[in-house]
C-alpha cells in the first residue's frame, strides 16, 4: 500500500506539471479570445476584466470563417479517406510479405518522413503550378496524402503485425481469397488501430499549415492559414486569431470524445497483446 | 470421407532440404497421429496436406485426387489450430458459419449445420458469444465446431490441446476421440505429446528430423519399436538404455553388471544397447544390484530412480514396495520385454540378426 502511494504521488505530480505546461497556451489562448487586446496584453496581466464573445462572433459571423472550416473539412476528410485506405492495404501487404523488399520499402517510406516539409513544399508548388492546380482541392488533398502516407502505413503495419498468423491460415482454409482475408478477417481485427490511425492522420491534415500556405489562395484557403493571416495584420487582431484558433479545436475535441472508447482500445492494443 | 496418401513427400526451402521421402497411407476413417519432437517436420507435413505449405517433392492425394496444385479450400478438409485461430470479431455462430458463408451456402442450410455442430459439441447456449468470453476448452470446442460444419473429408489437427491445462487436456482428448468415433471422419492429428498419440491414435507416425522413424498401431510401437529413437520416445517414463555387450547369451553392461537375455540371443556381439521399460522391471533380490537414489510415489505406483553400475535407471513398481533412497536393491527385467539395439545404427536387433553376426 505504502509503496503504491510512494510511486503514485510523484507520478501524479509529474503528470500534473506536464498537463499544466501543455494546457497553459490553450488557456492563455482562450483568455485572449474573450478579452479586448488592451486587456490581453496588459503588463502585469490583468486578472479582472469584462469577458466578451465579440471576437468569436466576428470570426464566425462577420468574417465568414466557416468558409475556411468547410475548405479544411473537405481537404481533411478526402485526404484521410484516401491515405487511410491506401495505408491499410499497403500496410497489410507489407506485414504479410516476408521478403527483404518489404523492409526496404518500409524504410524508404520512413526516409520520406524525415524530409523537412519545407523541402517538399517547394517541389509540390512547382508541380501544382505546372499542372495548373494551384488553389484547387485536388492539389491540397494529394499533397496532404503524400505527407500522411508513410505515417499511416507504418502505424497500420504495427497493428497488422500483431494479428496472429494462424488467423490467416484459418482464413485460407475457410476459403478466403486475398481480398476477403484482408477485408473480412484482418481489417475488422485491427479496427481499433484503424481508428487511431484515422484520428492521427486527421489531426495532421487538419492542422497542415505550410502546404496550405503554399498551395492555396483565396478559394481553398484552410483554417490554419486564415488564422495566421489575422494575427499577421496587427497585434490588435490577436484576439480574433485566438478566437479562431480556439474555434477550430472544437470539432477535433468532439471527435475525440466520440471516439474515446475506440482510441483507448487501439492504443492499448499496440502495447499489450490482447 | 476419404483416404489420404502421402507418397515420397519432401520439403525444401531453397537449397535446404528439411524433409524427404515421407510415405504414409491413411485409410478412410482412420485416426492417424503424427508425433515427434519439435522441429521434426510433423506440422510442416500437416500444413502440406492442408495446402498451407507447398509440396516441393512427391505427391499428396485425398480420396482419388492428387491435391498438390489444388487450393486449400477445394481440398475438402478442415483444420483445427493450436491457438484455436477463432476470429475475435465474430460470434461463435459467425465463426462456425464463416466458411459456409464464403461458399454462398443457403442461409437455412448454414443454420442447420451450425445447430447440429453446436449440439454435438454442447455449444448451443454459447452461439451468440464472442471468443474472448469463452474459456479455453470452449474455444477449442468452437474450433472443432468450425471444422465439423464444413463436413469435410479429412480433419486436420495441429497440436490442438497444447494450450490447455493438464486436466482439460485429458477431457478434450476424450472428446476428440468420441467425436471421431461418432463422425468417423479421416483424421490427421499432430502432437509432440506421446501420451496423446498413444491414447488417441489408430496408428502413429513417429517422425524425427524430417523423416519417418516408424509407423504402427500404438501398442505395436510400444512392444516392437524399430529403433532406439522410437523406443525412447514412446512410453513414459522412457525406456531404460544400457550400453554393453553380449557374451554367451548374457548381457554385460559397461560397468560389468550382468543382465539376462531372451532365448535365441546367443553368440557374442559388442556395441549393443540393452533396453527395458521401467514398468517391466521388478524388485528381485537375485537381480542386478542397484543403489536407489530417488523414490517418487505417484499414487497407484512408485517410480524408483536407481544407479545400476554406471547407468541411471528408473523402475515403475506397483504394490507400494518399501524402498527408500540409499537402499541396495536388485532388479530383474521381464525377459520377454527386453529389447536389444545396435549401438551404431540404433536399429533393434532380433535374435536372427545376432546369429548372422555370430
Amino acid at each position: 500500500m505504502r509503496s503504491t502511494l510512494m510511486k503514485q504521488v510523484p507520478l501524479f505530480l509529474i503528470l500534473l506539471c506536464f498537463c499544466i505546461v501543455n494546457l497553459t497556451p490553450v488557456a492563455w489562448g482562450f483568455l485572449t479570445s474573450i478579452r479586448q487586446p488592451v486587456d490581453a496584453f496588459a503588463v502585469p496581466p490583468k486578472l479582472i476584466f469584462t469577458p466578451t464573445l465579440e471576437f468569436h462572433w466576428q470570426i464566425w459571423v462577420d468574417k465568414g470563417f466557416w468558409r475556411f472550416l468547410i475548405n479544411t473539412a473537405i481537404v481533411s476528410v478526402c485526404a484521410v479517406t484516401i491515405s487511410v485506405s491506401i495505408g491499410s492495404m499497403a500496410a497489410y501487404a507489407l506485414s504479410r510479405l516476408r521478403s527483404r523488399l518489404a523492409s526496404g520499402l518500409l524504410f524508404s517510406l520512413l526516409a520520406m518522413r524525415m524530409f523537412p516539409h519545407i523541402l517538399l513544399a517547394i517541389p509540390f508548388f512547382v508541380i501544382a503550378q505546372a499542372a495548373h492546380l494551384i488553389d484547387t482541392y485536388i492539389a491540397m488533398i494529394l499533397a496532404v496524402v503524400a505527407l500522411n502516407q508513410p505515417f499511416t502505413i507504418w502505424l497500420m503495419r504495427s497493428f497488422f503485425a500483431e494479428v496472429p498468423g494462424e488467423l490467416y491460415d484459418s482464413a485460407v482454409m475457410d476459403g478466403c481469397n486475398a481480398w476477403q482475408t484482408f477485408r473480412r478477417v484482418a481489417l475488422p481485427i485491427v479496427k481499433p488501430g484503424l481508428w487511431v490511425t484515422t484520428l492521427f492522420s486527421l489531426l495532421l491534415a487538419y492542422n497542415e499549415f505550410l502546404l496550405a500556405l503554399v498551395l492555396t489562395r483565396t478559394g481553398t484557403k484552410t483554417m490554419p492559414v486564415a488564422i495566421a493571416e489575422y494575427g499577421a495584420e496587427d497585434i490588435s487582431y490577436w484576439s480574433l486569431s485566438a478566437a479562431a484558433a480556439f474555434g477550430i479545436m472544437l470539432p477535433i475535441l468532439v471527435f475525440m470524445l466520440f471516439m474515446q472508447r475506440h482510441l483507448v482500445r487501439g492504443m492499448a492494443a499496440g502495447a499489450v497483446k490482447g | 470421407m476419404a483416404s489420404v496418401a502421402i507418397r515420397n513427400v519432401g520439403k525444401r526451402y531453397g537449397p535446404v532440404t528439411v524433409m524427404r521421402g515421407i510415405g504414409v497411407d491413411i485409410a478412410d476413417g482412420e485416426f492417424v497421429v503424427l508425433v515427434g519432437p519439435s522441429g521434426c517436420g510433423k506440422s510442416t507435413l500437416l500444413r502440406m496436406i492442408a495446402g498451407l505449405e507447398e509440396i516441393t517433392e512427391g505427391e499428396v492425394s485425398i480420396g482419388e485426387t492428387v491435391v498438390n496444385d489444388i487450393a486449400p479450400k477445394d481440398r475438402n478438409i478442415a483444420m483445427v489450430f493450436q491457438n484455436y485461430a477463432l476470429y475475435p470479431h465474430m460470434t461463435v455462430e459467425e465463426n462456425m458459419a464463416f466458411a459456409l458463408t464464403l461458399q454462398r451456402t443457403e442461409r437455412a442450410e448454414i443454420e442447420k449445420r451450425v445447430r447440429r455442430a453446436a449440439e454435438i459439441l454442447g455449444l448451443a447456449p454459447l452461439l451468440k458469444r464472442y471468443p474472448k468470453q469463452l474459456s479455453g476448452g470452449q474455444r477449442q470446442r468452437v474450433a472443432m465446431g468450425r471444422a465439423i460444419v464444413r463436413d469435410p473429408q479429412v480433419f486436420l489437427f495441429d497440436e490442438p490441446l497444447s494450450n490447455l491445462d493438464a486436466k482439460l487436456r485429458v477431457q478434450m482428448r476424450m472428446e476428440i476421440k468420441e467425436l471421431h468415433q461418432r463422425l468417423k471422419t479421416t483424421t490427421v492429428y499432430v502432437t509432440h505429446d506421446q501420451i496423446e498419440a498413444m491414447t488417441m491414435a489408430d496408428r502413429i507416425v513417429v517422425m524425427r528430423d524430417g523423416a519417418v522413424e516408424q509407423i504402427g498401431a500404438p501398442l505395436d510401437l510400444y512392444n516392437h519399436p524399430d529403433n532406439l529413437f522410437v523406443a525412447g520416445f514412446i512410453g513414459s517414463p522412457g525406456m531404460n538404455f544400457m550400453a554393453g555387450r553380449i557374451e554367451n547369451g548374457r548381457f554385460l553392461t559397461k560397468g560389468g553388471e550382468t543382465l539376462p537375455l531372451p532365448d535365441g540371443y546367443g553368440g557374442t556381439r559388442t556395441d549393443v544397447i540393452y533396453g527395458i521399460r521401467p514398468e517391466h522391471l521388478t524388485l528381485d533380490v537375485g537381480g542386478a544390484p542397484a543403489l536407489v537414489s530417488v523414490v517418487e510415489p505417484t499414487g497407484p505406483e512408485v517410480q524408483v530412480f536407481a544407479r545400476l553400475g554406471v547407468e541411471q535407471i528408473v523402475a515403475v513398481l506397483r504394490d507400494a514396495p518399501s524402498v527408500s533412497p540409499g537402499d541396495k536393491v536388485g532388479f530383474s527385467p521381464q525377459i520377454d520385454r527386453v529389447h536389444i539395439f545396435d549401438a551404431a545404427s540404433g536399429r533393434r536387433l532380433v535374435a536372427a540378426d545376432l546369429d548372422r553376426a555370430a
